[in-house]
């Protein structure tokens, strides 16, 4: 196999408990985003146009949707005759073998794969991140100053600054410590899981590691202090733009409205397309007493309608006097006739009956009572049913008589 | 998978009659429907039926199809072995029985005997690239071996278009092909919608006997003239079929789209129309649009009026403008304050601010592609 200059390695095996129902069955980054994306399409998208064409996806929970969407990688461009996009699960080894204990182990694991290219710099992404970015850049910058890691960060708000792993660092970039969810963060620039190593450095770091029996085996919690402990050089990359953690309920349902919000994530510069696999679906219509503002509406719909501050995924239906706002309705999914979903994610495949009601508008609750209102993946809501904001449905509601 | 190859005619010019749109295109690389080329459905047609191999005879004007079809990977027919195969015109040139000239259909595949001959299936079904329908072609292929038929010819109980372009058949009382006529209709007669089930064998030696006796036209000197010597039958399909014949027509066909039905029968869930994938967002509704009874593809940005028509992929409609009975093809761009109705805007066309095009339902203005108003 002919060298290559960079691997990258994405971190696709996470359970996303925190998305609750909508992860139940598949992996946080084949959850649909945006219309006709799944959240792994922007890592991927982001190699493709880095003209990085060899990228491992590191598996585990639930692989088989992601298995099936990354295929030979043809959407990304990323099907080539040397390299490309390998899936990679954990496997059984002559000695043993077992899953992947943690961020770092899963890249120990593939020690193998990566060296197959013989690579100067590895890149470790997250499957659970919505951004656009240019690796090529951090990796000019790597390169430039000679560290040993690279690490991407975003100033984010002071306020939410111990929700983030927080970087230390010193006028010229390099970091001088690493907190996790720091109680009182020093700083505001936040880790956004991007890792750029020299791969020489990282193969000892990930041997050192794997051989401490106390170690959690994590990028975070051990690779980087551990290289901070031992001096070496580490320097922060800004970037500048938008980036947000899709791990939550919220943050999802967030980064589906960031879209509509213009300026913030745009998803129609033709310099940057963010890739997905199609589906082959038509057009969609609207019908003739349809009304759509401010929302986006992807191939395979039908909406008949009204759509408000909505995102509606590839094949969804909004039957006739049904009324969506802020919501999301993910690909296939149902919105019976004269149903009300408000500030909800309505899963793939779900079903809302006539004249159910989903979820509400926050000043139409006390603001402790609400919530995004989610339907599962396939769930039922029966006509008439009734799901307040912040619940969550994850098997069947049955139908109630519709208030007169 | 199954026994039948499948071979296209791509070279259709549509006439006079479809002049602004086909200039720089055959019929087949027409959009159509938002973010089709009408070729797309009978590739689909024959993915759909299980046939894995598909060449494509082109004659001229074939850049756009070239560029739509690339190497068949849009609709899994880039094969080792097989898949798809363009075939442009490189024989024409040369001697030969034709001496060189382009005549007709047979003619055509004269051209391509050496390929025809290394045909791994035992049954062909050729096919018209102009006509839109989403068409039954395994239970067609069944229906052709049950029948013990020589050539299945496909038809509609539907018209398809002027009599004058298009060609009649009646059928006896087992399916079996009675009477066939061009140009004129007949009573109780189907319409023939362009598309031939036979087998290799027979194609290859209905091939060399037109090329040693100077015919060239399959319906005329294979369908006609053989109709007593051949078994002959028909198999009709009652679906959803359209053939862009007229400027007036290709606008009608566009707004069928809008039609349930129509819909219904074109796009089913196990038997998609594919085309070549072009990676857009979806389409963004602004503030202020109104949009109603529309089709709009991916990628488009519309943030003004737009009633009864159909936006492609990555038309833009500025604020203030207002589009009714429209067909705007791809990257269109309606600048603010514009008015149209009852236009056809080619790839790429940008109406200036506070333009005004207005036609109508039995003669839409077209606007050619990249133009400026």
């Amino acid at each position: 196999m002919r060298k290559k200059e960079c691997v990258a390695m994405l971190l696709a095996g996470g359970q996303g408990s925190r998305l609750y129902v909508l992860t139940t069955d598949v992996a946080k980054p084949a959850v649909p985003f945006g219309g006709k994306f799944r959240i792994i399409d922007f890592p991927l998208s982001n190699c493709a146009n880095s003209n990085i064409d060899t990228v491992g996806v590191l598996t585990q929970y639930q692989p088989h949707a992601l298995n099936a969407y990354i295929g030979s990688g043809l959407p990304w461009d990323l099907d080539r005759l040397e390299g490309g996009v390998r899936v990679l699960p954990p496997y059984v080894k002559s000695k043993g073998g077992t899953w992947y204990k943690g961020t770092a182990n899963a890249i120990y694991q593939n020690i193998g794969f990566i060296e197959t290219y013989d690579p100067e710099y590895v890149l470790i992404l997250s499957g659970d991140h919505i951004y656009k970015m240019d690796y090529r850049k951090m990796i000019a910058q790597h390169k430039k100053t000679e560290a040993d890691c690279t690490i991407a960060v975003i100033e984010v708000p002071p306020s939410e600054a111990s929700r983030f792993g927080i970087m230390n660092t010193r006028d010229d970039g390099s970091i001088v410590s690493f907190e996790e969810k720091p109680k009182k963060p020093q700083s505001n620039l936040a880790s956004m899981g991007v890792y750029v190593f020299s791969w020489k450095k990282l193969r000892a770091y990930l041997l050192a590691d794997e051989a401490n029996p106390a170690s959690k085996n994590d990028f975070g919690g051990n690779i980087i202090p551990a290289m901070l402990a031992a001096g070496e050089k580490l320097f922060s990359h800004r970037f500048k733009g938008y980036w947000k953690d899709v791990g939550t309920i919220d943050s999802l349902w967030e980064a589906n409205m960031d879209l509509l919000a213009g300026g913030q994530l745009n998803i129609f510069d033709p310099a940057w397309r963010i890739y997905a696999r199609s589906t082959g679906t038509p057009p969609h219509f609207v019908g003739p007493a349809a009304r759509v503002s401010h929302s986006l509406v992807t191939e395979g719909c039908e909406v008949y309608g009204s759509v408000e501050n909505s995102v509606i995924f590839t094949g969804g239906t909004v039957k006739a006097g049904a009324r969506v706002k802020y919501s999301i309705v993910m690909p296939g999914a149902v919105i019976g006739e004269d149903a009300v979903v408000e500030y909800a994610i309505i899963a793939e495949d779900a079903v809302v009956g006539r004249g159910a009601r989903v979820g509400a508008d926050p000043s139409a609750v006390n603001p402790k009572d609400w919530g995004v209102a989610v339907v599962g993946p396939a769930v039922h809501v029966g006509a008439g049913a009734v799901l307040l904001p912040k619940e969550m449905a994850g098997a069947d509601v049955p139908a109630k008589e519709a208030a007169q | 998978m199954n026994d039948m190859h499948g071979l296209i005619f791509a070279y259709a010019k549509g006439g006079e009659n479809l002049k602004e749109l086909t200039e720089r295109r055959a019929v087949p690389s027409l959009p159509f429907g938002g973010r089709y080329r009408v070729i797309d459905f009978m590739l689909s047609n024959m993915v759909n039926a299980g046939v894995t191999d598909v060449g494509v005879v082109m004659r001229e004007n074939y850049q756009s199809l070239l560029d739509h079809l690339e190497s068949g990977k849009n609709w899994d027919l880039s094969r080792k072995r097989g898949g798809l195969r363009l075939l442009p015109p490189f024989s024409y040139a040369g001697s030969g029985p034709y001496e060189g000239v382009f005549l007709g259909n047979m003619a055509a595949l004269y051209n391509i005997s050496s390929y025809l001959s290394h045909i791994r299936q035992d049954y062909v079904v050729v096919a018209e690239g102009g006509l839109v329908a989403n068409l039954p072609l395994e239970d067609a292929l069944r229906r052709h071996v049950d029948t013990g038929a020589d050539i299945t010819v496909l038809c509609t109980p539907q018209r398809l278009g002027q009599q004058e372009f298009s060609s009649f058949l009646t059928l006896g009382g087992t399916g079996r092909i009675s009477d066939l006529a061009r140009g004129r209709d007949m009573d109780g007669a189907l319409e023939m919608l362009g598309v031939y089930i036979l087998s290799k064998p027979l194609l290859l030696s209905l091939v060399s006997h037109c090329a040693a006796h100077n015919l060239y036209d399959f319906e005329r000197d294979v369908l006609q003239n053989m109709l007593g010597s051949l078994g002959l039958y028909g198999y009709v399909f009652e679906g959803y079929a359209a053939r862009m014949t007229t400027v007036a027509a290709y606008f009608k066909h566009n707004m069928d789209m809008l039609r349930a039905d129509a819909r219904a029968s074109l796009f089913l869930k196990d038997r998609p129309i594919k085309t070549k994938v072009r990676d857009e967002a979806s389409a963004y509704y602004g503030p202020d649009a109104r949009v109603q009874n529309c089709i709009v593809a991916d990628g488009c940005y519309i943030e003004g009026d737009v009633e009864n028509s159909i936006l492609s992929r990555g038309v833009r409609i500025e604020p203030g403008v207002r589009v009714h009975n429209s067909v705007l093809l791809q990257d269109t761009r309606v600048s603010s304050g514009a008015i149209l109705g009852y236009a056809i805007t080619d790839k790429e066309v940008v109406i200036g601010p506070g333009r005004m095009l207005m036609g109508h339902a039995t003669y839409p203005i077209a606007v050619s592609k990249g133009s400026v108003v």
